[in-house]
C-alpha cells in the first residue's frame, strides 16, 4: 500500500462545476469527496462525480492508436497514425479544399485543448468547420 | 423549464430544493412529474413541445393587466408593439388548449413571474431540443424583458449546461461562426488580432455547424471528419441515418478515450489523456474559470488532446508548440483579453474560480452580467423583442405511432455511458438498464406490466426494451434516455433540427408499443 495524496480539482460531468477532493493511492484514484472549501458545491457531491471515476483506470481505456487495415482497426505506432492522419488530411485539402474536412470538438476537455483545437481547424486545416454539442 | 435537475444537474437541484423550503417559490414547467416537482409551488405539466403557447399566453395576461415594466421597456427594449401583437391572440385560454394546462394555471404564473421583486428563469435542454429550440429561447429572453427580471442578482436567464466544459468549448471558438472571446469570426478588427498573433490570414466564412456537415457528408462534398471525444453515432438522432453517413466518410478520425460505437466506424483511433490525467480550466454554466488538475499519471502511449493537435499541425506544415496547458491558457488571455486578461493561474490557485469577463488583474470578475440593463446612463443596454409563434413538434401521434417519445437523462449514467459503466464498487446503482417509461394506464392498454420486454418503433427504426410502469409520465407520453448502446433510443428519434441552431428535436418523436411475446 501506498501513501495517500490529495488533488484538488473540478468535477468533470455536468456543467456545474462542483469541486472535487481525489484520493491518490499508487497513482489510482481510491476515493472522491466533495471540497468543502469550494464556492459552487461547498462539499456536497452527487452519485456520478462522487463515484463514477472508475473509468480512468478501466482496463478497456485506448492506449495505443489503431489505424483501419483491411478492413480491421490494429494497432499501430503514434508516428504511424500521425503520418496516416496528415497523408490523409493533406490529400483531400489538396484534392477537395479545407471546406472538404470538419471537425467535432470535445466539451468536455479544457479550455486549453479547446483553444488549441480551433486553432489546428483555423491554421493548419484553413476552415471554420468546427462545432460541437456547446451549441445544444 | 424542461429541467430535469436533480437528476442532470444535482448539486443545482439540492440548491433549488433547499431554497424551496426557505420560501422560494418554485414553478416547474414540465411534461413529466419528475422529482423536483416534489419541491415546486406548482408544476405545470404541458404538453410536450408548448413551451411557447404557454409563455405567449404569460405575456399576454402580463400586457393586459399592465403587469410589465414599463420603464424598463422604454429605456432597453425595441419592437415592444410588435411583441404585443404577436401574444394578442395567445389568450389564456387559446393556450390552455395547446399546453393541456389550465386557464388559472397561466394566469397565476404570469401574475406571480411579473410581480415577485426577482424572477429567474433555468432552462436546459427541455427548451432548446426542439426544431424551435431558438424560439423557445427568444420567448424567455422576451419574457424576461417585459418584465425588466433581467441584470440583477437572483433575476435572469439561466441555461443549465450539461457537460463540465461546453460552455469552455463554445468560447474558446470550437463554433463555426465565432473566435475565442465569443467574438464572430466576420468581425474584421477582432479577426485581424488573431491573424497577426497567428501568422496567417484566417478564414472569414463562417463554417459548417454539425448538422450542415451531416448534410454535406450525404451530398459528398465533405471528406473528412475529426471528432475529439464525442460519440454522435450513438448521442445523435436517427442512428441508422448516422451510420451510414459515417460509413461515407473517405477519412474518419476519433480521438477519445474508449473505443466508442463512433470510433468503431473510425480510419483512424487516436487515444487520450482523461480527466484526472491532465491539467488545465474550464468554464462552467455560471461563467466561472476554474482549474482541473492532473491527479494520476496516465498510461505511456497516450497523449493529451492538445498535444495531438500540435505535433498533427506541425507535420501539416503549421508548426505549434506549447510546454504546458498555462502557456495556451496566457495565449488565450493575451488574445481575447477582455473576457480573460485577469484570469491567471496564479489567481485560480488562491481565489479558486473567477466568473469572467474580466479584463485585468484588478478586475473582480462579473458575477452578474447584463447589469448595463439597469445602468442609467448613455448608451445603456438596449436589446429587441424577438417574437415568435408556437408551432406543434413535427412528428405527432397518429393511429400507426400513437406515442410521443420524449427524451432525457437520467441521474446515474451520463451521456452515452462510456464513464459511467465504471463505478466504484459497492455503489448501489437504481437504473442498471434502459426502460421505456410508460403511464399504468398505457400499460393495462397493452396488456403489459412492469418489466416485460415491447418493441418500440418510429417511422426511422426499432428496438426492444423492457418497460417500467410509471406516473412520472401522463398517458400516450413515453420515456427514454440515450445512455445505453445496448437499447440505442436514437435508432427512433427524428432527424429535424432547428434552422438557427441546427439542434435535433429530440425531445418529440412519434412511436409504437407492441408487447414482445416470448
Amino acid at each position: 500500500m501506498g501513501e495517500v495524496t490529495q488533488v484538488k480539482t473540478v468535477c468533470g460531468y455536468c456543467g456545474t462545476g462542483c469541486g472535487l477532493v481525489l484520493d491518490i493511492e499508487d497513482n489510482q484514484i481510491v476515493k472522491i469527496r466533495g471540497d468543502k472549501t469550494a464556492p459552487v458545491n461547498k462539499g456536497q457531491t452527487c452519485v456520478k462525480g462522487g463515484f463514477a471515476y472508475k473509468y480512468v483506470h478501466a482496463p478497456s481505456r485506448l492506449k495505443t492508436p489503431l489505424i483501419r487495415k483491411a478492413g480491421k482497426l490494429v494497432q499501430a505506432t503514434w508516428d504511424e497514425a500521425y503520418e496516416f492522419i496528415a497523408k490523409g488530411l493533406s490529400s483531400i485539402k489538396n484534392e477537395f479544399g479545407p471546406e472538404a474536412i470538419s471537425m467535432f470538438a470535445c466539451a468536455r476537455t479544457t479550455n486549453e485543448s479547446n483553444y488549441v483545437t480551433q486553432k489546428f481547424m483555423r491554421t493548419a486545416i484553413g476552415s471554420n468547420n468546427i462545432d460541437g454539442c456547446n451549441r445544444t | 423549464m424542461g429541467s430535469n435537475t436533480t437528476e442532470a444537474h444535482p448539486i443545482i437541484g439540492n440548491k433549488i430544493k433547499k431554497a424551496a423550503k426557505s420560501g422560494l417559490k418554485v414553478i416547474v414547467v414540465d411534461p413529466r412529474k419528475i422529482d423536483i416537482v416534489k419541491s415546486a409551488h406548482r408544476h405545470l405539466q404541458i404538453e410536450v413541445g408548448s413551451d411557447i403557447a404557454l409563455m405567449n399566453a404569460m405575456m399576454h395576461v402580463i400586457i393586459k393587466e399592465g403587469l410589465y415594466n414599463n420603464q424598463f421597456i422604454l429605456q432597453h427594449t425595441t419592437e415592444f408593439e410588435k411583441l404585443k401583437k404577436q401574444v394578442e391572440r395567445y389568450t389564456p385560454e387559446y393556450s390552455a388548449e395547446i399546453t393541456g394546462l389550465s386557464v388559472e394555471d397561466i394566469i397565476d404564473t404570469a401574475r406571480e413571474y411579473a410581480k415577485a421583486e426577482k424572477s429567474m428563469i433555468a432552462y436546459t435542454l427541455g427548451i432548446t431540443e426542439h426544431h424551435c429550440g431558438v424560439n423557445n429561447v427568444f420567448d424567455i429572453a422576451n419574457l424576461a424583458l417585459l418584465t425588466g427580471q433581467i441584470g440583477r442578482e437572483g433575476t435572469g436567464i439561466m441555461p443549465l449546461r450539461g457537460q463540465n466544459n461546453v460552455q469552455g468549448a463554445g468560447d474558446m471558438g470550437c463554433l463555426p461562426n465565432q473566435l475565442t472571446g465569443a467574438v464572430s469570426i466576420t468581425d474584421d478588427a477582432y479577426r485581424s488580432r488573431f491573424e497577426t498573433a497567428w501568422g496567417m490570414e484566417v478564414n472569414a466564412s463562417i463554417g459548417d455547424t454539425q448538422t450542415r456537415t451531416f448534410e454535406r457528408i450525404e451530398n459528398g462534398d465533405l471528406k473528412a471528419l475529426y471528432i475529439i471525444g464525442e460519440n454522435p453515432l450513438l448521442a445523435d438522432v436517427h442512428m441508422n441515418h448516422t451510420r451510414e453517413l459515417l460509413q461515407k466518410l473517405d477519412l474518419l478520425i476519433v480521438q477519445d478515450i474508449f473505443l466508442t460505437e463512433t470510433a468503431e466506424y473510425a480510419d483512424v483511433v487516436l487515444p487520450a489523456k482523461s480527466w484526472g490525467e491532465v491539467d488545465g480550466t474550464y468554464t462552467n454554466t455560471d461563467r466561472r474559470i476554474q482549474r482541473v488538475r492532473k491527479a494520476v499519471e496516465a498510461a505511456p502511449d497516450t497523449k493529451e488532446d492538445w498535444e495531438i493537435l500540435c505535433e498533427l499541425s506541425t507535420r501539416l506544415g503549421y508548426p505549434m508548440h506549447y510546454e504546458t496547458s498555462e502557456d495556451i491558457w496566457n495565449e488565450v488571455r493575451e488574445l481575447a483579453w477582455e473576457l480573460y486578461g485577469g484570469i491567471s493561474y496564479e489567481r485560480l490557485e488562491s481565489e479558486y474560480s473567477v466568473h469572467y469577463p474580466c479584463p485585468d488583474e484588478q478586475h473582480p470578475g462579473t458575477r452578474i452580467l447584463h447589469v448595463g440593463f439597469h445602468d442609467l446612463v448613455e448608451g445603456q443596454k438596449v436589446s429587441t423583442f424577438v417574437p415568435v409563434d408556437y408551432t406543434e413538434p413535427i412528428e405527432r401521434p397518429d393511429s400507426e405511432y400513437p406515442f410521443t417519445l420524449t427524451t432525457g437523462r437520467r441521474l446515474e449514467s451520463y451521456n452515452t455511458h462510456s464513464q459511467t459503466r465504471h463505478y466504484a464498487d459497492g455503489v448501489k446503482i437504481r437504473q442498471k438498464e434502459e426502460t421505456v417509461d410508460i403511464h399504468p394506464e398505457d400499460a393495462a392498454k397493452l396488456g403489459i406490466i412492469d418489466g416485460d420486454l415491447v418493441e418500440v418503433s418510429s417511422r426511422r427504426g426499432e428496438l426492444q426494451v423492457k418497460a417500467k410502469i410509471t406516473e412520472q409520465v401522463v398517458p400516450g407520453l413515453v420515456f427514454m434516455s440515450f445512455h445505453w448502446s445496448e437499447v440505442p433510443t436514437n435508432v427512433l428519434t427524428i432527424n429535424e433540427f432547428d434552422p438557427i441552431s441546427g439542434t435535433a428535436e429530440f425531445k418529440a418523436c412519434a412511436v409504437q408499443i407492441k408487447p414482445v411475446t416470448v
